[in-house]
């Protein structure tokens, strides 16, 4: 199905690339690709290219259609992508640039253990992690909510599983908008979400999310390693997940609801992935308070694993959390729609920022860059493949100007699932992990298969593409050591 | 042999399916998203259940009937059997079936589909029928 990208392309630097609005005459804006010369090699044999040209047909677009160098091929708008809309002009939201997974992101807790301290237990942490994080198709939390509790979850999202002690006072400072968007509006939830939600708040899922064990490799930057409690040789924990079934519904609906707006207010779509509405029509701010009520629940979702897993750590090396120095370094969104206001064409406006597979990243100084990160920026979290490594990279000025404060997500997908089963016949992927140092769980038989390491990009060349970019700068490199899958 | 087959999408999974005549895509196109969930047995009590879509689409009342099943069993454990596609015309689909409990313990779960996507969303005419295709997000 997969076609390469067969439109004009033009190498702007060794680490941008343009797609001239000339290419269709829907476009608005270029198109605008972060990737290096290798990365470029494989992102255009697929449609993703294609992908940012009919995002750049969008009502409203300012800027340039963006996508960064993990870019793969999407529904609608591809993964990887950034497009920020005007709704003074007409502009518009759409569900295809947030994604089912709303609100999906990762999180990062710093810990004061070192590597010798835990590679003995490793098995142990992970086993238990795997025991009691509820991970894989068909797993419900043991911690229930009533329709009550739901609607205060996605009303106030961290804060009010924090309150009900899922957490620390802290974590709400050190995660992106304080875990609580603003505007977020349950009454816009189906009861078919609710549903799906009831008993997922706290459960990790299947597919790409994890939960990782890892240790400090390497610090790129001394000065915002520091800052961010970082040092080579410590153990951290990556959580990524998302906003669950009851996410993956709210998306479903607003697509079906959505279906026959464009033609409503006379907007052409080169792809009825991207189905929109304007940000100021009913139909808009509808969609966007059910996705911010959706983004607080997936908040409370990381926000309850934190404890659950805060807890094994406690549970293992018989210290409580706080002894162990477990605290948060930060939570990020990449499957998110915000309003923000950016400089364009020397106006303040406040644009409706669509982030596709792609990470806030601001600089320092930034108003919702959090207090003791001020002096070097906001941590921006790239996990890569459970054989490799995952980077911490810090926002950068250059990002405000030329991505509306985004940068990358992840390493992006080489390969197909099905590929990736293939290239798995007859090895035994949990061994060859062991080999490379990282004890690995999975529920299902194919995940492992379908997760391994080769079926990403080496995230360290797309974290080394947005460095050079000067979006983001690298901090910390963190190689995986335990590792649960759903 | 499958009655159908999966195709390549980078980070998902495509399902594609021929068949004589447009009902007769709703079975295989049922067994190709359950087999990509993983090996559902079941046990327990069916209740009888009826799925009636009204549309313009074909594309997109097949894709909202998987949907409806995808809800049927992420939020209620339920598969739906003995599947009866008595109609699949240009405006509407209804199919008859069981909505039957699933057995966790005789399961095995591989990937939790999040969705059935619009992306790559198709019904044809081919020359002995038709092919329906649709992409599931992982």
């Amino acid at each position: 199905m997969s076609e390469a990208y067969s439109g004009p392309l033009e190498r702007l630097d060794g680490c941008r690339w343009r797609i001239p609005k000339s290419y269709k005459p829907e476009m608005r804006v270029d198109g605008m690709i972060y990737a290096d010369d290798t990365l470029m090699e494989t992102i255009r044999t697929d449609k993703s290219l294609e992908q940012v040209a009919n995002v750049a047909c969008l009502p409203g677009i300012v800027g340039n259609s963006l996508a960064m160098p993990d870019i793969h091929w999407g529904y609608g708008f591809c993964i990887g992508g950034v497009a920020a809309t005007d709704p003074e002009e007409g502009g518009v939201i759409s569900p295809g640039g947030v994604g089912y997974d709303i609100n999906c992101g990762v999180r990062l807790l710093r810990t004061d253990l070192s590597l010798p301290e835990v590679q003995p237990r490793i098995e142990k942490i992970v086993n238990s992690m795997f025991e009691n994080v509820p991970c894989g198709v068909g797993r419900g939390g043991r911690i229930k909510f009533d329709r009550g509790e739901l609607h205060r979850i996605m009303t106030e999202g961290s804060r009010f599983v924090v309150e009900r002690g899922f957490g620390w006072d802290s974590d709400l400072g050190l995660t992106e908008a304080g875990g609580c968007m603003a505007g977020a509006n349950p009454d816009f939830v189906s009861k078919r979400a609710f549903s799906r939600g009831a008993d997922q708040c706290g459960t990790l899922g299947s597919g790409n999310h994890f939960i990782e064990v890892q240790v400090v490799e390497e610090i790129a930057d001394q000065q915002a390693a520091e800052a961010f409690g970082l040092s080579k040789g410590q153990i951290t924990l990556m959580i990524h997940s998302g906003s669950r079934g009851l996410g993956y519904q709210v998306c479903d609906d607003a697509l079906k609801e959505l279906r026959d707006v464009p033609r409503k207010y006379g907007i052409e779509l080169p792809d009825r992935q991207l189905v929109c509405a304007p940000v100021q029509s009913r139909e808009g701010e509808r969609y966007l308070g059910a996705m911010g009520a959706a983004a607080n629940y997936a908040w409370a979702n990381r926000q309850i694993m934190t404890y659950l897993a805060r807890n094994v750590f406690a549970d293992i090396f018989k210290r409580p959390p706080e002894l162990l120095g477990m605290r948060m370094i930060y939570d990020v969104a990449h499957n998110i729609a915000k309003m923000e206001p950016y400089d364009v064409g020397g106006r303040q406006r406040m644009l409706c920022v669509h982030r596709k597979g792609a990470t806030r990243a601001f600089p320092a100084g930034h108003p919702e860059v959090p207090p003791m990160y001020q002096q070097v920026g906001q941590p921006v979290l790239v996990p890569g493949d459970m054989g490799r490594s995952s980077w911490v990279l810090v926002g950068q000025p250059a990002a405000i100007e030329q991505t509306f404060g985004s940068c990358c997500h992840g390493a992006g997908r080489l390969m197909s699932r099905s590929a990736a089963i293939r290239a798995a016949k007859g090895r035994s992927i949990d061994k060859e992990l062991l080999a490379r140092g990282v004890v690995a769980r999975a529920r299902g038989r194919t995940g492992l298969a379908e997760e391994q390491p080769e079926a990403y990009k080496d995230v360290s060349q797309v974290a080394n593409a947005v460095h050079k970019a000067g979006i983001s700068k690298k901090v910390a490199r963190l190689r995986p050591i335990g590792v649960i899958k759903g | 042999m499958s009655r159908y087959e999966f195709f390549d999408h980078t980070a998902d999974i495509g399902v594609r399916v021929r068949a004589p005549s447009l009902p007769g895509l709703i079975e295989p196109c049922t067994e190709g998203l359950y087999a990509i969930i993983g090996e559902i047995a079941t046990a327990g009590e069916p209740t009888a259940r009826t799925i009636d879509i009204s549309g313009d689409d074909p594309a997109i009342m097949l894709r909202d009937y998987l949907a409806e099943l995808l809800y049927l069993f992420d939020e209620g454990r339920r598969c739906f059997t003995d599947i009866d596609a008595r109609e699949f015309t240009p405006e509407r689909l209804v199919v008859a079936g069981q909505a039957r409990p699933v057995d966790k313990a005789r399961s095995f779960f591989e990937r939790e589909v999040k969705a059935i996507t619009y992306h790559e969303l198709a019904i044809r005419p081919v020359t002995d029928g038709y092919e329906a295709t649709y992409i599931v997000d992982i």
